[in-house]
């Protein structure tokens, strides 16, 4: 047997960290307070210290000018059990002082455009985005296990269990049971879709709009080949009939 | 090369012990070398089912900080000659399990030519059944025929596939049986219960063996008596059935199907 037990004292991994995301529609503390009173309905730990990424662009959007209090914010956060990281979508001049207050700056590329234009359609067929560099994984995903296809679509050809979670920044592609869960366009790609042969999902998730599935699915859909879109803010499921000839 | 099988299942009671004991006494009734080690530190138990708690001395914790020798703590077996059982510490916790020191421990049990070294796994996902998987060339994973079991199983199997040795060194895979206890054959007939195709079809790992529900078993272990020594008892024979397919024998699966009962069973009674 080798000795890979050797420890070395410090190693350096690329890891993914799943966090959420807080978006600011409003900067008045008092008004963000009362509306995560009444999200979490006065339940202590309705966050579980989740890593969060603050998100102002909408701020930036309605307002030319707008000042934040990163100080009484954080620890409004903190009070909800909700454990800021970053930010992102800031005006450059908010650096120093976000940094003064130990947030990172989490730089985002500039999203896609969600509906591509004609022309890009006809320059740039979908399938050949899709071929570029999806991971395909073989072998049943588990409970506890979790797969992520960044920046790309996620194909399994096995089933995917309960308590297992697939996440990908494009589309999950399923040609077995899927019965754990499935995040599709976590980057917020809410053009990404979700695609099983056989529909018993614990939960989905399409651009961070998530719907479980408590109560029994529709007899058309239980356990039988499905697709998954997000249709205004909504996640609709809905059968697919698979033709072979 | 001895071939290191850890039995291993997640949840608890669902039978890792029971099946560990039968397995390796199979195992040693077909005249292998065998020896059955208990991981479960602190909650030693399989030195009870294999009726051997009144001889142990030594226990793997002392052999793995070198206070025993091999030799000294492994008991053996009162039905084969060719069986022995290393227990476990009954007063240390499973911190006092560590790596080198186990892979040491299955190493020189290899270089006492044992032919099979069965791992008793304890329950959870924590470092005791870590440390009983680490070094496995094959698992059985004990499940019930019920979803919390099979879900935990699920678990286990990833972690199989994520940390263990052969895992890691990127060799070929632990080799996954499934083995399914508890069953009772009429209450899957009555939709009570999950049936083995159901089990399979979500962990998708071959099926070596279907064990029976039985009073007999929880008789045997009170007994320190594994229940393959039960002669002529069904559990007995899935569980002989079992070792004879763990060694690559083709056997028909025996006690899955539910027979009712005929007229004159049914009037002078009889279980």
């Amino acid at each position: 047997m080798s000795n890979t037990h050797l420890r070395k004292p410090i190693e350096i991994k690329i890891s993914t960290v799943v966090a959420i995301s807080v978006v600011l529609h409003q900067a008045e503390l008092d008004i963000l307070n009362a509306a995560l009173e009444r999200m979490t309905g006065g339940v202590p730990d309705y966050f579980d210290n989740e890593f969060a990424v603050v998100d102002v662009g909408p701020l930036m959007a309605s307002t030319a000018t707008f000042v934040v209090d990163w100080g009484a914010l954080i620890a409004l956060l903190r009070s909800y059990r909700i454990n800021p990281v970053a930010v992102r979508n800031y005006p450059p001049e908010m650096e120093p002082e976000i940094i003064a207050h130990g947030l990172s700056l989490d730089v985002v590329l500039p999203s896609r455009p969600e509906t591509p234009s004609p022309v890009a359609v006809e320059s740039a067929p979908p399938a050949a985005a899709g071929t570029s560099n999806a991971l395909i994984v073989d072998t049943p995903v588990r409970a506890g296990q979790r797969i992520y296809a960044q920046g790309s679509d996620l194909i399994v050809t096995a089933a995917v269990n309960n308590g297992a979670e697939l996440i990908a920044d494009g589309s999950i592609h399923i040609y077995a049971p899927l019965r754990g869960r499935a995040l599709a366009g976590a980057n917020g790609n809410s053009q990404a879709r979700i695609f099983t042969l056989n529909m018993e999902a614990e939960l989905v998730s399409i651009a961070g709009i998530y719907r479980t599935f408590e109560d029994q699915l529709p007899k058309e859909i239980a356990q039988r080949p499905a697709q998954i879109r997000l249709i205004n803010e909504s996640i609709e499921v809905t059968a697919m009939a698979l033709s072979v000839r | 090369m001895a071939k290191i099988i850890v039995v291993t299942s997640g949840k608890g009671g669902v039978g890792k012990t029971t099946s560990s004991a039968s397995i390796a006494s199979g195992l040693a009734l077909r005249g292998h070398k065998t020896a059955v080690v208990d991981f479960d530190v602190g909650l030693r138990n399989l030195d009870l089912i294999m009726g051997c708690e009144r001889r142990v001395v030594y226990d793997l914790v002392n052999v793995i900080n070198k206070e025993a020798s091999l030799n000294q703590a492994l008991i053996k077996d009162k039905h084969c000659d060719n069986l022995f059982v290393l227990p476990a510490s009954q007063t240390r916790d499973k911190n006092a399990l560590t790596e080198e020191g186990i892979e040491r421990v299955l190493k020189d049990l290899a270089a006492m030519d044992f032919e099979y070294i069965v791992c008793d796994s304890p329950a959870g996902i924590e470092h005791g059944a870590v440390m009983a998987l680490t070094f496995a060339d094959e698992a059985i994973v004990v499940t019930n025929p019920e979803v919390s079991s099979v879900r935990d199983s699920d678990r286990i199997l990833g972690i199989i596939q994520a940390k263990s040795r052969r895992a890691k060194d990127g060799g070929e895979p632990v080799k996954e049986h499934l083995l399914i206890t508890r069953y009772v054959p009429k209450r899957v007939d009555a939709g009570e219960m999950l049936s083995h195709t159901d089990v399979q079809e979500i962990l998708r790992i071959p099926l070596l063996g279907v064990i029976p529900e039985s009073e007999s078993v929880l008789h045997a272990s009170n007994q320190g008596n594994p229940a393959i020594h039960l002669e002529g008892s069904d559990v007995a024979q899935a569980y002989q059935d079992m070792v004879a397919r763990f060694l690559g024998e083709e056997v028909p699966m025996r006690y899955t199907t539910y027979e009712k009962p005929g007229l004159l069973k049914r009037i002078f009674g009889g279980k």
